[in-house]
């Protein structure tokens, strides 16, 4: 029987090693590329939008998790699930993006004209990740694809919320127009960054198509923990797309993980990933014509019942959407994080909608 | 008519919630974040409509 004793495995052409052997213990760790759950962003390829699939409106949601915010437009853009059908990012398994179209900016690039794409991580799930994120050796990674009708550099940045509100900044290299092209990002820990363990916001990725120079900052302070100031959600930006009519920015395969590397995406099955968005929002549809929701009588009062398909982050906000309807009365409506409960004094009632699509919601979204 | 209207729990004895423009219904849960912009609308000076 023949041993073979080594410190470390690394490629002919690495610069790090793929597995590292303790020099005592007998244990070893490695850098691989296909552990799973290491993602820790929900909906990373854009597979789910209970939603819906388009949106005008500034700060909604086509992909669940996704939030779109923008201001200042002479045109509103729009956001749009949309079909990956070749390049780079279908090759990796792509099949659907974020899609944002910009407007007609007539008017050209405001100080605070901005569009905004808004991703949010639970406190407990980063503070519990691994990352050591209060040392400037430890890392999380940052990967994703954009596609550009412009070819340009983007912008984002990441923000904390506890302690210490901290931000970082970084830029994309310039993006050769009509390319799917991956943007991978390292950052480190920092002694300042405090993530508290609660339900709240761990960390927010903010990515930019376009951000006016009242949100931006010097180059000089990219990719490097500095205050939360206002003028740190970015690095300077170019104005090219957003005074560019119909311009297309468009997103998918994100993905942050801890360590220094950016492995392949996990990908993960629509209904997992549609599992892990409904902790933060769950949408009911219905077929045209038709009602669900038939409240029963309790004595003289009409009660209605409804258990969540998962356990909501926070007590939910519940709405009817689009052209659903209550018949019969209007209950009042009351949550915890697991059911949620309808009630009328002496009327019965039920929810009609006229159309087959989302006709009533609970949001706990970070 | 205020943006946020109190609706009371079902005994009627106390405010269980607000409406948002008479389509949200949103819990008093300090983590839901419509409450959190729900605060930040009576912080600046606003005023709720009372429940029915």
């Amino acid at each position: 029987m023949s041993e073979i004793k080594v410190n470390s495995i690394k490629g002919t052409g690495a610069s790090s090693a793929a597995i590292t052997v303790h020099t005592s213990d007998g244990t070893a760790t490695g850098k691989f590329t296909n552990i799973p759950g290491r993602n820790l962003v929900i909906n990373g390829a854009m597979q789910v939008a209970q939603y819906g699939t388009s949106s005008t409106t500034s700060s909604s949601y086509t992909c669940d998790r996704f939030h779109l915010t923008y201001s200042g437009q002479d045109e509103a853009p729009t956001f749009s699930q949309a079909d990956v059908t070749s390049g780079g990012a279908y090759d990796a398994g792509f099949r659907k993006c974020l899609k944002v179209v910009n407007g007609n900016q007539t008017s050209g690039a405001g100080a605070s004209d901005i569009i905004q794409i808004r991703y949010r991580i639970e406190q407990q799930d980063l503070a519990q990740s691994g990352w050591n994120y209060t040392s400037a050796s430890s890392y999380i990674t940052l990967s994703f694809w954009i596609k550009s009708s412009v070819g340009q550099a983007f912008t984002g940045s990441f923000f904390t919320n506890d302690g210490t509100a901290k931000a970082y900044k970084f830029s994309t290299p310039y993006l050769s127009a009509n390319t799917w092209t991956k943007v991978t990002k390292t950052i480190p820990g920092h002694a300042d960054l405090t993530i508290n363990t609660g339900n709240g916001i761990g960390i927010t990725l903010f990515l930019f198509p376009f951000i006016g120079t009242t949100w931006t900052s010097s180059d000089s302070t990219t990719e490097t923990w500095v205050s939360n100031a206002g003028t740190n959600h970015a690095n300077t930006n170019t104005t090219t797309w957003w005074t560019t009519n119909d311009a297309t920015y468009e997103l998918t395969g994100v993905q942050i993980e801890v360590g220094d590397v950016a492995t392949d995406f996990e990908h993960r099955s629509y209904g997992d990933e549609l599992a892990r968005c409904q902790r933060y929002y769950e949408a009911l549809y219905m077929n045209a014509g038709t009602a669900m929701w038939i409240s029963w009588a309790s004595g003289s009062s009409q009660k209605m019942e409804y258990s969540f398909k998962v356990t909501k982050r926070a007590v939910p906000t519940s709405q009817l959407e689009g052209n659903a309807s209550w018949s019969g009365a209007t209950p009042l409506s009351f949550h915890s994080t697991n059911i949620a409960g309808f009630h009328h004094a002496n009327t019965a009632y039920s929810l009609s909608d006229s159309n087959g699509d989302l006709c009533y919601s609970f949001s706990a979204e970070l | 008519m205020a943006d946020y209207k109190f609706f009371k729990n079902i005994p009627g004895t106390a405010n269980a919630g607000v409406i948002y423009k008479t389509k949200k219904w949103i819990p008093l849960d300090p983590d839901n974040t419509d409450y959190q912009d729900y605060l930040e609308w009576v912080d600046a000076g606003n005023t709720t409509e009372a429940a029915d």
